[in-house]
Order: C-alpha cells, then structure tokens, then sequence
C-alpha cells in the first residue's frame, strides 16, 4: 500500500539511500585510510617484519643492531633479509618553513620495502647518492618540487628523482631514498637499523619461522607483515581518535536512515489503518498483513541500495585519482546490502507492531 | 425449506473498560437465509454494528455459536476465520474504504491476491466482469479520487463479489451517498440478493433502504425487537 504512494514511498528510499551513501562513503574512506595506514608494510614484499623487543607497529620507533642481518640470513628458511631506515626528518619548504616527512631508506642494491606504481622514474632512481621519490599527491605539501629538484631535508640535500602515485601512508609525507642517504638525513650509523625485512623460501613455515628468529634475536620481536599492518592499524585506530569519529559518523548515517524509514512506514500504517483492517475483513491473516509490510520494506531497500551504490559508485569514481583515500574491499558492498535489508526490517518493526495489532472489526466502527 | 447460511444462536457480547463489564449484545437468534436482503436497522448503539461484526466472524462473540452453511465455527484459528471470510464473506463497508493509491481494477484484484494467491488471468476476467456489471468499466482504471461517492460504494461492492460470497454484509453503505447513488448503490444489492446462494445483509440506520428489504430486524439496547418479511418482499 506504501508502495503506490509516490511521495511516502520516496521518504522511505531518501533514508535507504542515506543509510547506503553516507554509510558507505564513511567506511570507503575509513578503509582507505587503512590501506594508507597498512601501505608500507603491505607493499614492503616482506614476509616477516623484524623490530625492536616489544614495539607492535610501524608508528613506534625501532632500532636494532645492523648485525642482526647476517645472523638472520644464516636460518635456513630465510631467503633474504635487509635492513630498512625509518624515521621522521624535515623538510625545508621554498617559503622557509619545515614539512614534516617520513624518510623510508633502503638498502642497494635489491632495494626491499622500496615505493611502488611510479609515475615518473622507476627504482633504480634509489640507486643514485641522493635520489628520493615522493608522491604526487604530496607534492603540494612539499612544495612542489620538481624532477631532478634539490629540497632539503635535515640540512641535508636530496634529490627529487622520482614521483609515485599512491605510495602514501597515514600522516606525514613519504620520502623514499637509499639506506646509505637515510642515515645521513636521520643520523642513524651505519650499525644501526629500524627494522629488517625478511622474506622466506616458498616453503618455508612461517609460524616456525618466527620462532627461530625469536629465539636466534631474544632482544627483537619478528611480526608477520599482515599481524604488523593490523596492529599498526588497531594503533591507529585507537590512539588517534579516527575510530571513534568514524564510528560515530557511521552511526549517525545508520540512525538517520533508520530514523527515515521507521518514521516513514509508521506514519504510512497509521494513516492507512482502516486500509489494513478491511484488508483483514476480506480475509487477510496477520501473517499476510506481515508480508505486506515486509514485502515494502524490502521493496523500499532494493530500490534505496541500487540508488544508493550508484551515488557510492560515482562517489569513488570521483575521489578515485585525488588525494582522498577511498578504498571498498569486495565484500563490503554485499556486507552493506545485507546490513541495510536488516536496517529496512527493522525500521519497518514499529509499523509491523502497529499493523499486526490492527483489528479487521474496526473495518465497520 | 431452504437452509440458512448464517445462524447466531444466543449470541451475545460484553465490553469492557477494565472496570466495568457491559453486555452490548443480548442474547440473540438469528437466522440468515438465501436469496434474501436482510436490512438491520436500530438507532446509533443499538448493536448493530456489533451484530454485523460478529456475523462477519471479525469479533468473536462472548457466548453464543455462529454456524456457517451449518457447521459451527467455534473451534476455528484466527487464520481459518480469515480464510473462511476470503472464501464464504464479502464486505461493503460505509464510504467503501478503498486504497487510494489502488485503481478500481487493482482494488479488486488485491481482495483475491490477500493470503499471497497469484493473479491469473481468469481471475482478472471476473474483475473486469464485476466492474462492467456493475457499471463501472469504463472506470477501471479510475483511482478512488477520481470517482463519485456511489462509483466508489459500487466498486466496494465489486471488491466484495471477488471470492463470489454466500453472505455479503454491508455496513452503512449509504450513508455517505445522495439520494441517487443511494438508489442506484439498493438497486445492485437487491439485485444481487436474489441469487438463491446468496444472503444480503445491510447495516443501516437510512430509512431509504428499508423499501429495498426483504426482511427488517430492528435492534433497540442490544436486542433484537423486531424482526419481520417486509411487504415489498422483493418487489423493488
């Protein structure tokens, strides 16, 4: 009955289309983030991630003996292992005034835990003294430096050889260089280390794999790379407060739909209850008067999802190149379909109540 | 002799406030037969109303049995009351009470798609047949605003022919109507009480249907005080 009131029916699917859109775009940006937070370890090409005793993600400082390197390469199960500098740096703007950076440094000449998808340049650019790669997406932080550009970094001079697209983490700037380029920026020596990427033969057991570096470095903790995304992820989450913003960003995007629907579907049942109870007269049972008004709600969520995804669709197709991270993994958007049936369901619940408890007797009062 | 379709035997009914109980409905027996058109008429809270209801099975009675075509329907579910009501009952209720959003064709095709039956294309044939012998084919695609008081009370009516009931109650089908869609609203149902398989029951308290009744029960404090053949005995 709901369904062929034009004006009510297109209530209903605003709040479907707020819950699929506004929920969808929250999480797409959330789950971007992740990606950012998770990126240099996801695309370090490391199987496992050695760092200093006790530290859990990659926003906690690291450092370690470079030494451990050659005693990690003598396990068997590993088929190479290679130090990698992290740390925070500035970058001195044309205008004056620092940028604050992440300088990543890898080792020549296989340079593991490099950048990925360049867009000017390609690896070997690392090779050189003082080659670095940044990001485009970056470049107006950093001033907009351009290729073979010399910016300062530390007091000491890099040179912009490369540009990525996407190579970004959550916060500061990346600034890809050589081991050797990093330490002189960041002042580590030469003996020390943040972490060290490790990488096992095809056959090797992980599991078993972390237990001999464990036990071969008691002072370092080994992490598989997804343990280490997650928990720099859960760190993330927790510490910056993005969690509960997009929680409560999503909850609000859920209430507001349900707030639509329900109120929608009951205003629609109290207006019609005479409807219902002549409905009941003829011969509907609660359980059909149940299928009426479940039918619509789900009628109402079809319809409110297909329109929602197009708007979410063209939502990430729009971001899709720009600095705003936006990511949706494959099983989010039948993940959000089924949610929001549910959510349909539910805000149709107090119009259910009120239907079911309509009497066909006061069809003639 | 020919076998009623409806009979109340010492129906009565109570109300009550929480605090107070209040018989409504006395004791009444009642047998409805047919081929006729029962007129029940009373002034306002007499019982007729509640009389209709529980003739239509839609309240059930506080004592008293209610046999349909003669079997006693005390120990039906409320699903088998429903169903009983989509095979056996049709309602005319007062200003028709049709879903705006329904054309007159689809206000009828939703009384027999109630309990989740398809519609298949006999079943749209008997509405479009319905509409035109009631007079209403040119308006089966009309939504209910765009129809007179009357049309709509004759498409009510056709609603209520769906399921081809052996009882029709009508509640106050009239009231709402001026004198020439009243009339033309008496004449269908007369016309269709005489159908000997079909009783007519109609609720009202306008003393234009009673020239239209074959049988007059006047209700007076939730009795029955008078319950007569009428003169014109069909002869509208």
């Amino acid at each position: 009955m709901l369904l062929h009131e034009r004006s009510t029916t297109a209530g209903a699917i605003l709040g479907v289309v707020a819950i699929v859109f506004l929920v969808g775009q929250q999480l797409a940006i959330m789950f971007g983030l992740f990606t950012l937070m998770s990126a240099v370890v996801d695309n370090s090409g490391a199987d496992i991630w050695v760092v200093s005793k006790n530290v859990e993600n990659t926003a906690s400082v690291s450092n370690l003996p470079s030494r451990y390197v050659d005693r990690l390469v003598g396990l068997p199960e590993i088929e190479w292992a290679e130090p990698v500098i992290y740390s925070g740096a500035q970058l001195r703007l044309p205008n004056g005034t620092f940028q604050p950076v992440q300088v990543i440094g890898v080792t020549r000449p296989e340079l593991h835990g490099g950048p990925w998808r360049f867009t000017a340049g390609g690896n070997d650019v690392l090779l050189e003294y003082d080659g670095a790669t940044v990001d485009k997406f970056d470049l107006q932080d950093l001033g907009s430096p351009g290729i073979g550009d010399i910016v300062e970094v530390n007091a000491h001079r890099i040179r912009v050889a490369g540009y990525t697209e996407g190579s970004r983490a959550f916060g500061a700037p990346l600034l890809f260089t050589n081991a050797t380029k990093a330490r002189a920026v960041t002042g580590l020596t030469v003996d020390r280390c943040s972490d060290i990427l490790v990488k096992l033969k095809p056959d090797a057991d992980i599991r078993q794999a972390l237990a001999d570096i464990e036990a071969l470095l008691p002072k370092a903790s080994a992490l598989t790379s997804q343990e280490l995304a997650r928990n720099t992820i859960i760190y993330n989450l927790t510490s910056t407060g993005i969690g509960s913003s997009f929680g409560l960003s999503t909850l609000v995007g859920l209430l507001v739909g349900v707030v639509i629907i329900t109120l929608t579907m009951y205003t629609n049942v109290l207006n019609r209850q005479r409807d219902f109870a002549v409905l009941r007269a003829l011969g509907a049972r609660r359980r059909d008067v149940f299928a009426i008004i479940v039918y619509q709600a789900l009628t109402i969520g079809f319809i409110g999802l297909l329109i929602g995804f197009f708007l979410l669709a063209g939502f990430l197709f729009g971001v899709k190149g720009s600095r705003l991270p936006a990511n949706l993994p494959v099983w989010l958007p039948p993940a959000h379909a089924l949610l929001t049936f549910f959510l349909c369901f539910a805000g149709s619940a107090l119009a259910l109540r009120r239907a079911l408890k309509i009497e066909p007797a006061s069809a003639f009062r | 002799m020919v076998a009623p379709v409806l009979q109340l035997d010492g129906v009565a009914r109570d109300f009550s406030d929480g605090r107070v109980v209040r018989r409504v409905l006395k004791e009444t027996k009642l047998d409805i037969f047919p081929g006729e058109l029962t007129a029940l008429a009373g002034p306002s809270g007499s019982g007729k109303t509640t009389l209709l209801t529980i003739m239509g099975l839609v309240l059930k009675p506080s004592a008293g049995r209610i046999l349909v075509a003669g079997s006693d329907v005390r120990g039906l579910s409320e699903d088998e009351l429903a169903t009983l009501r989509m095979e056996k009952y049709g309602f005319v209720v007062e200003q028709a009470a049709l879903v705006p959003a329904l054309s007159a064709l689809d206000s009828l095709l939703v009384a027999t798609a109630i309990q989740g039956a398809r519609i298949r294309p006999e079943i749209r044939k008997r509405a479009i047949e319905l509409l035109d012998r009631l007079g209403m084919r040119e308006y089966a695609d009309a939504r209910p605003q765009q129809l007179s008081g009357g049309q709509q009370q004759r498409v009510g009516i056709a609603r209520a022919l769906m399921g081809g009931p052996v009882l029709l109650l009508c509640d106050e089908p009239t009231s709402a109507l001026d004198v020439e869609s009243s009339h033309l609203v008496l004449d269908t149902l007369k016309r269709l009480s005489r159908d000997p398989h079909r009783a007519v029951v109609l609720v009202t308290h306008d003393p234009r249907v009673f020239p239209y009744a074959d049988r007059l029960v006047k209700m007076e404090d939730g009795a029955v005080v008078y319950d007569t053949r009428t003169a014109s005995g069909g002869g509208i």
